[in-house]
């Protein structure tokens, strides 16, 4: 009995994890009324992803205004991770030169975009 | 004093908080296509922002997929905003509200009927025909826009002077650069800048001033960014602005002066580079003359007795807000000191009572340390239209101009353009007509009885609108407008004439940097909407017999039987080049759409031959070496040679202008000042942009922002319903709580359509008297807190049929 209370808070620990990760995975954003819809991403996720906001901010996408909506789309076209077709409208001129079997944030990390990682 | 990467994360950390209350908003707009589907690319430029990126327009089975930029063009190097990224979504029939049919009414507060394009021009004709002969020739007028093509507004133009002999001939590029025009040929002797954007990558001191570019001009924000950051000890960059916006995030010194103090601020800079003695002697010397009026030259030390009244203690004084006698001279220091230093600006410049006036100051600072001409160096007035330039400035679309920089007052000009023509001297009456304030003025008193109102909506982008509302909606003035959209301007219309879009016509767009490029019809419009050329023709025609005018025929005869998707734009273009350029400073002779297709980003003029047209036409102009034209006109062995129209003397002017503040300063009744300005995701009155789901939910409503301090003054928390009044009329917004706009002042966005949030309604409509140009960015008003924060709705017209 005694294992079982140290192992049941263990179990549902992990199915939580998995329902987030579940939740992170899947390309659809948590559900939002019409209305939080017209919130701009960055007002939730200052506080809903803090580090990813700050990120963001200090890296030349934040500079430059390129924001969210630019790389995961909108509620109707959303990917918690961009397909590499959304980085096409501004570095198309890179695909061409990028290595073979990696993805842009391979070597630019995600949100920092650092030349090389 | 570099940039730590610390203070790039800090600085205005606030920009991007907001408050928020909204409700639904069913997008109908389901295109979710990706670059990758595309099966065919087409080459154009960008129609959001004067920086004219190029960019390709993927197209799968006849329908607009997606954009992406063309990286090896000297405009953008590939980058986008997000408005040029996604305009797609508004071509063909991505968008369910694109205009398809003609539309009409008689009275205007009847419902609109669909009708034939055949019964839409002959009611054009019939109305317009009407107005010339029961009121004559100046009861007609054309208000077109910076964001019509070069042949369309060439072709109104020609039209309207030559047929309907009026030069009633307006746009909305008055309302944003006209004091820009007037800075550079009064400082330079011709308009536009010298340089190019190339300069941002050459320059070590950048000095903005007056614009907000990392919103307003957002791919050439990112080139002046990367030069910074690749350069963040020896790369200085100057923000002088009444507010913090994100353009300021990359600044070195933030110069923060109380609304309409900016030319005291400007006139202390040059007193420390003449008392400092930084300023280039030899320059001045070869190149500059001092003036207090045209024929009024003076000396160098009649300027230096002015300047006195210019210490960085009395401006510091002046101008308030964080302005110290230090911040000034260190500006002052690094802009002299430099070895290239470009300035930037735009609206807040441009939209003053003394606009022209505030040009010509920066000018000024550029020609007394000779920071001209030179690799790094240049003056360079930012424009906010893809076409104000090349459409409008070099068209002909100003009722004081004809094409090819032309003054309409100059009998030898006009007749030169009468003679091209092939129409009879005399034709074009020698007196400008209306310019845009008087031309709506003229609408209210009911002297203009037909107007065509061509891809703009002055019912919401007039200052103090409600005023001009009144006469549009006259029911003794009839009225056409042309769109792709319902406006606020279409309610107010008897006749809606559908056009094509960008990318479902063919023509060139003129940017920013002398630069025009060429763009392809690549998909079909929707319905019934056509290309504006075929419109103005078919229109000209049946106007010619109403007013039994060969004349009239005559100015389109050289364009009858040409298809209108390519052969018609293109005989337009070759007119306008071949013969109304030529031997003109804008000569675009060898930009033949045939060489501006080949090349990646067009051509900058001067460009008299092919053979410099496709080297990409001239970078710097003035210089020997350079610039065929400085060549032509060479007089010695100068290596620059400024031989503008409007400079007999072929110099460079430094004027002695003085400080004046706004036409409407806060008082006890209206203690604040009032801004406007633009959202990097809406471009103008929203029409397009409020249609793309991604850019409405960016920025949904207007919002005023407010100074903290002023907000605890007035109990005004984040997201209460505020209303912004003035002596012409009120707004209730959204507050944004900032350290944006300095303490007294409040800004607010002017893109939405909805009339309790539309600023134009508040603002005022004083204008520079040398540009005419309104003061769009300052007038007085009040503010207090209504209510708290309150579900809106994002609004915009609908065409009710």
């Amino acid at each position: 009995m005694k294992r079982f209370k140290v192992l049941l808070p263990s179990l549902i620990l992990i199915l939580c994890f998995c329902a987030m990760g579940s939740v992170v995975w899947a390309d659809e954003h948590p559900e939002l009324s019409d209305q939080e819809k017209l919130t701009a991403c960055a007002t939730c996720h200052i506080k809903a992803t803090p580090d990813v906001y700050k990120e963001w901010f200090g890296s030349v996408h934040g500079i430059a205004n390129v924001k969210c909506y630019q790389c995961h789309g909108t509620y109707e076209d959303f990917h918690v991770t961009p397909r590499e077709t959304n980085c096409a409208p501004c570095h198309s001129g890179q695909f061409g030169k990028k290595p073979k079997g990696k993805t842009c944030w391979d070597c630019h990390p995600a949100h920092h975009f650092f030349i090389h990682k | 004093m570099g940039l730590s990467r610390r203070e790039f994360l800090k600085r205005t950390a606030a920009l991007t908080a907001a408050s928020y209350v909204g409700i639904n908003l069913p997008f109908k707009n389901e295109n979710t296509s990706q670059a990758s589907d595309a099966d065919s690319w087409h080459k154009g430029t960008c129609r959001l922002c004067g920086a004219g990126c190029r960019l390709e327009l993927g197209v799968k089975n006849g329908k607009a997929v997606a954009l992406r930029g063309i990286s090896d063009s000297r405009t953008n190097y590939g980058y986008l905003c997000m408005k040029g990224m996604l305009f797609y979504k508004l071509m063909g029939y991505n968008n369910p509200d694109r205009l398809k049919k003609p539309l009409y009414r008689k009275s205007k507060k009847e419902p609109f009927k669909e009708i034939s394009w055949d019964e839409a021009l002959n009611i054009a004709a019939k109305e317009f025909a009407k107005a010339v002969k029961n009121h004559g020739n100046n009861s007609v007028a054309y208000y077109g826009s910076g964001q019509a093509l070069t042949e369309e507004t060439y072709l109104f133009q020609k039209i309207f002077r030559g047929g309907l002999r009026t030069n009633n001939v307006e746009g909305n590029p008055r309302l944003c650069m006209a004091s820009a025009v007037g800075g550079y040929l009064t400082s330079f002797g011709a308009d536009e800048p010298i340089g190019s954007y190339t300069n941002f990558e050459r320059a070590s001191c950048f000095f903005i001033i007056g614009s907000n570019m990392a919103e307003a001009h957002p791919v050439l924000f990112r080139r002046v960014m990367r030069r910074k950051l690749d350069n963040r000890e020896t790369v200085k960059v100057i923000n002088a602005d009444p507010r913090v916006s994100p353009t300021s995030r990359i600044a070195d010194l933030h110069l923060q002066f109380k609304p309409g103090t900016d030319l005291a601020l400007l006139n202390a800079m040059a007193h420390v580079i003449v008392k400092e003695k930084l300023y280039d002697e030899t320059f001045l010397k070869n190149y500059a003359t001092f003036r207090m009026g045209k024929k009024k030259e003076v000396s160098f030390e009649k300027y230096k007795e002015f300047l006195k009244d210019y210490t960085p203690e009395k401006a510091a004084d002046i101008c308030g807000g964080n302005i110290t006698p230090e911040k000034i001279r260190t500006a002052a220091l690094w802009f002299a000191k430099s070895e290239g230093t470009v300035s930037i600006w735009t609206m807040g410049i441009n939209q003053r009572k003394r606009g022209v006036w505030a040009n010509n100051l920066i000018h000024n600072l550029h020609i007394l340390t000779g920071q001209l001409c030179r690799p790094g160096a240049d003056s360079f007035s930012l424009t906010g239209q893809p076409n104000a330039c090349g459409g409008v400035r070099e068209g002909g679309g100003l009722c004081h101009i004809l094409p090819g920089h032309r003054l309409v007052k100059k009998d030898k000009l006009r007749h030169q353009v009468e003679k091209l023509w092939g129409i009879p001297q005399g034709r074009i009456p020698p007196k400008p007509g209306y310019h845009t304030i008087a031309m709506f003025e003229a609408v209210n008193l009911g002297k203009i009885k037909a107007i065509w109102i061509n891809c703009t909506s002055p019912a919401q982008s007039l200052p103090n609108c409600d005023k001009y509302r009144k006469g549009m909606s006259r029911e003794d003035v009839f009225m056409v407008v042309t769109d792709i959209f319902p406006t606020k301007t279409t309610e107010l219309a008897n006749l809606v004439l559908p056009t094509a879009f960008h990318f479902e016509k063919t023509g060139v767009y003129g940017c920013t940097e002398r630069r025009s490029q060429l763009t392809v019809k690549a998909v079909d419009a929707p319905g019934e909407a056509k290309p504006d050329v075929w419109i103005v023709r078919e229109w000209a025609l049946k106007l010619s017999k109403e007013l039994n005018d060969p004349v009239i025929k005559k100015c389109v005869e050289p364009f009858l039987g040409k298809e209108p998707d390519y052969e018609l734009p293109k005989a337009i273009w070759d007119e306008y080049t071949q013969k109304l350029t030529k031997g003109r400073d804008n000569d675009l002779r060898g930009a033949t759409y045939e060489v501006l297709k080949k090349l990646p980003d067009g051509v900058q003029w001067p460009a008299p031959t092919k053979e410099w047209a496709l080297k990409g036409g001239t970078d710097i102009k003035f210089v020997r070496g350079l610039d065929p034209l400085a060549d032509k006109h060479a007089k010695d062995q100068k290596p620059y040679q400024f031989y503008g129209p409007a400079h007999p003397d072929k110099k460079l002017w430094i004027w002695l202008r003085p400080q004046r503040g706004p036409e409407e300063m806060p008082d006890s009744d209206y203690p604040f000042y009032l801004s406007t300005g633009r959202v990097i995701d809406h471009w103008h009155t929203s029409s397009m942009t409020g249609r793309i789901p991604e850019l409405m939910r960016a920025n949904p409503y207007a919002y005023v922002e407010i100074n903290p301090k002023d907000a605890k003054k007035l109990g005004i928390k984040p997201g209460d319903m505020v209303e912004v009044a003035s002596r012409r009329g009120k707004n209730i917004l959204p507050a944004k709580v900032y350290v944006g706009p300095c303490e007294g002042m409040v800004f607010v966005y002017w893109h939405d359509q909805k009339e309790s949030r539309m600023i134009n309604r508040v603002t005022k409509d004083a204008f520079d008297p040398g540009s005419k140009e309104p003061e769009f960015k300052i007038c007085a008003c009040k503010i207090r807190k209504v209510s708290g924060p309150k579900p809106l709705k994002p609004f915009l017209v609908e065409m009710k049929t």
